[in-house]
């Protein structure tokens, strides 16, 4: 009995790899045989759970970015009645606005939004010892960069036209029901497309909520998710000259060193029209101006002759929260603390992380047919962990090696001149699978680190002495 | 761009030199000045091998002082930091001219270290912008395993080993004056293997008292991210 039950965990698993339209369609599938199946022996889950009667499951998604989105449209697909409640419709976020290839095969973008192709970057040292990356990567192969508020819209109007209904408006607080399948009652102002108004306050019952609300989440409040720390990325876009643009045409730069970030990196990322200039930092947030001065001094000679167009600031999660999930509330994308460390990647993980848990709410209630229970969303929470764990422990690792000082930074890009770990770099971030690789290239690999770390350290000793 | 001479309000100065700690008020430009000059002085002397110490600017310090080798450091006048890059006769093309350092026929490896910790030193200092025309290629394996041996690991080496071979010496003394086992004798006896084995690693591991915390940090350093990915569910294993 286990061994079957274990059978369609990986089976889910699986089709949620290919496209996910089939999978949803599969469970549709009037196979009765197989459905009786599946509910006696999966007994332990929400299948005891009353049948939703004379309508279909309501399910509210706080935030429309692309968690949000991308939830919302999973839902209404699978047959559940969506509420997406987004509090400003053509928010410009703060964001370095780069997708790995897979997000664009997975979540069926079309080329148009995709600002540029980045397929070259470059790392440069504390002594600007400066290294391109992305010699190995095939032709089809880019890092997309693109405009959050294009983005973000195209996945909200996906949504809607699935038949999710996209709110206009601010989320207040939340109403936890006082028995065990009771509605939760979400109260927010609505904006109704009047800009500037205090907005209409309205009430809506639903069955359950995903919190998609970001890095200041409300949904996370309500439900005592805990506090995360979080890094401030401080960014300025700047317009620079054609001449110089041409340099970013399809190229990124980061800035490593303690000028520039105490724990994380500058960079310089290419727009549609103009750059992106920023830093981040967790532990020395008030210097953050200062880093800001030093990253554009770093790249002074390529950004010479730029106007300063905007400039932006946005906390970004360190690591989940505490408590992801309560009852039938969860967490999703920035709200949930999904950004990865070392390269400070959201935007991929909150989609997926909005489409799993949809997917888990469509699965657990067999299409909006029956009321969720708290197990039937653990369940996207196992899934998530389970898949991307390594993902963010080995990128972890790679933070606390190579940025805690200026030495194991110069080894970091020293490292990165060496074309197995380009490879293997570009592999993991485009596909977002932590492959195995060659092992007797890994041994090699370490090797190398361990000699350029040791080498750089050495440096280090003697500059102290001077 | 005017934000470079907002940069120059605000220096980055590490734990390099003692003056640096005699607070310079930020916001007032001026009176950084004669500083700066000094450390741009110190640093180029140090660059250009004529072995300054920091400790000997440390009486000029009220007066800037004219550079020893008459490059013209940049005056009291001269914000901008424009003139000021790390220039190096040995630096040629972003990398170190390995010609440059012969030293009777082979190349002086301990030369080569001693210019790229002086010049990563400045940049530290100084950090400068990175730029297209002239990138920076230097790449430290060029310099070959022996050399980074013979200089750093092998004083270290000799360290270490001195204080194993004391603490052998006392414990194998120590063990035979209690025991009466003789030093042939124990190093058949596994308990005594162990007890060795502890003592080389314990001597490798924690060389200062420091160490101690260091570890502990370490350990608790690997599993912290765990343990923040794990807190959604330890609660559900309470309930």
């Amino acid at each position: 009995m286990a061994s079957v039950a274990l059978k369609s965990f990986v089976g889910l698993r699986q089709s949620s790899t290919e496209n996910h339209r089939s999978s949803i369609a599969s469970l549709t599938k009037p196979l009765s045989s197989t459905q009786i199946h599946y509910r006696r022996l999966n007994v332990v889950a929400g299948k005891s759970s009353p049948k939703v009667t004379g309508r279909n499951l309501r399910v509210a998604v706080i935030g429309g970015g692309p968690a949000g989105g991308a939830a919302a449209e999973t839902l209404a697909k699978g047959g559940v009645e969506t509420i997406l409640i987004e509090r400003k419709m053509d928010n410009a976020k703060p964001c370095g606005g780069a997708i790995p290839l897979c997000m664009v095969g997975e979540f069926d973008l079309p080329l148009d939004i995709i600002d540029r192709r980045v397929t070259k970057m470059k790392m440069i040292s504390p002594s600007n010892v400066a290294v391109d990356i992305g010699r190995t990567l095939k032709p089809h192969e880019y890092i997309g960069m693109v405009r959050r508020e294009i983005l973000d819209a195209y996945l909200r109007d996906r949504a809607s036209a699935a038949g999710a209904t996209i709110i206009n408006g601010l989320f207040v607080k939340m109403d936890k029901p006082t028995e065990k399948y009771k509605p939760y009652v979400i109260h927010y102002n609505s904006y109704d497309g009047k800009a500037g108004s205090a907005g209409k306050k309205v009430s809506i019952e639903v069955d359950a909520v995903i919190g998609a609300d970001g890095a200041n989440s409300r949904v996370a409040k309500s439900i005592d998710a805990g506090d995360y720390e979080y890094a401030i990325a401080f960014q300025e876009r700047i317009k620079i000259p054609a001449d110089k643009m041409q340099y970013y045409e399809d190229l990124a730069e980061m800035y490593v060193g303690d000028d520039v970030s105490p724990d994380f990196y500058g960079w310089v990322f290419p727009k549609c029209d103009h750059v992106a200039v920023g830093t981040g930092t967790v532990t020395h947030k008030p210097d953050i101006k200062k880093f800001q001065l030093a990253t554009r001094l770093r790249a002074r000679d390529k950004i010479l002759g730029g106007k300063i167009i905007r400039v932006e600031a946005h906390p970004i999660p360190e690591h989940p929260r505490p408590r992801r999930l309560a009852e039938r509330v969860a967490l999703v994308g920035d709200a949930a603390g999904y950004v990865t460390k070392c390269s400070g990647e959201g935007i991929y993980f909150a989609a997926k992380s909005g489409r799993m848990c949809a997917e888990s709410i469509v699965e657990g209630s067999e299409n909006g047919k029956r009321m969720v229970e708290e197990a039937d969303l653990r369940k996207y929470l196992e899934k998530w962990d389970k898949t991307y764990w390594p993902t963010y422990k080995v990128l972890d690792v790679l933070q606390k090696v190579f940025y805690r000082s200026n030495p194991a930074r110069e080894a970091f890009v020293e490292m990165c001149a060496d074309e197995y770990v380009q490879k293997m770099t570009f592999d993991s971030y485009l596909y977002k699978k932590v492959a195995p690789g060659n092992p007797l290239e890994d041994l090699k690999l370490a090797v190398n680190t361990i000699g350029s770390l040791v080498r750089a350290n050495a440096l280090r000793k003697e500059m102290a002495k001077i | 761009m005017s934000s470079m001479a907002l940069y120059s309000s605000t220096p980055h100065f590490p734990s390099l030199s003692p003056y640096s700690k005699t607070h310079l008020p930020i916001h007032s430009f001026l009176s950084l000045n004669p500083k700066r000059d000094l450390l741009f002085v110190s640093v180029r002397a140090i660059e250009n091998g004529s072995g300054f110490a920091i400790v000997e600017n440390e009486k000029k310090d009220s007066e800037p002082e004219e550079d020893p080798l008459g490059n013209g450091g940049p005056t009291a006048a001269s914000l901008e930091d424009a003139a000021v890059k790390f220039e190096d006769p040995k630096w040629v093309s972003g990398t170190w001219d390995l010609k440059q350092f012969q030293n009777g026929g082979a190349t002086d490896w301990d030369a080569v270290i001693d210019a790229e910790v002086k010049r990563r030193k400045w940049l530290e200092i100084n950090p400068e912008s990175s730029n297209n025309d002239f990138p920076v290629v230097f790449d430290t394996s060029i310099i070959p395993w022996w050399a980074w041996m013979k200089r750093f690991h092998l004083p270290e080496a000799e360290l270490l080993n001195g204080r194993a071979a004391m603490i052998g010496f006392f414990m194998a003394y120590f063990v035979d004056s209690l025991t009466g086992v003789g030093l042939v004798d124990q190093t058949g006896n596994f308990l005594c293997k162990t007890l060795l084995f502890v003592a080389v690693s314990g001597v490798l591991l924690i060389r200062k008292n420091e160490d101690l915390d260091n570890l502990k940090k370490l350990v608790e350093e690997t599993t912290y991210y765990d343990k923040q990915w794990q807190a959604t569910w330890q609660e559900q294993k309470k309930e």
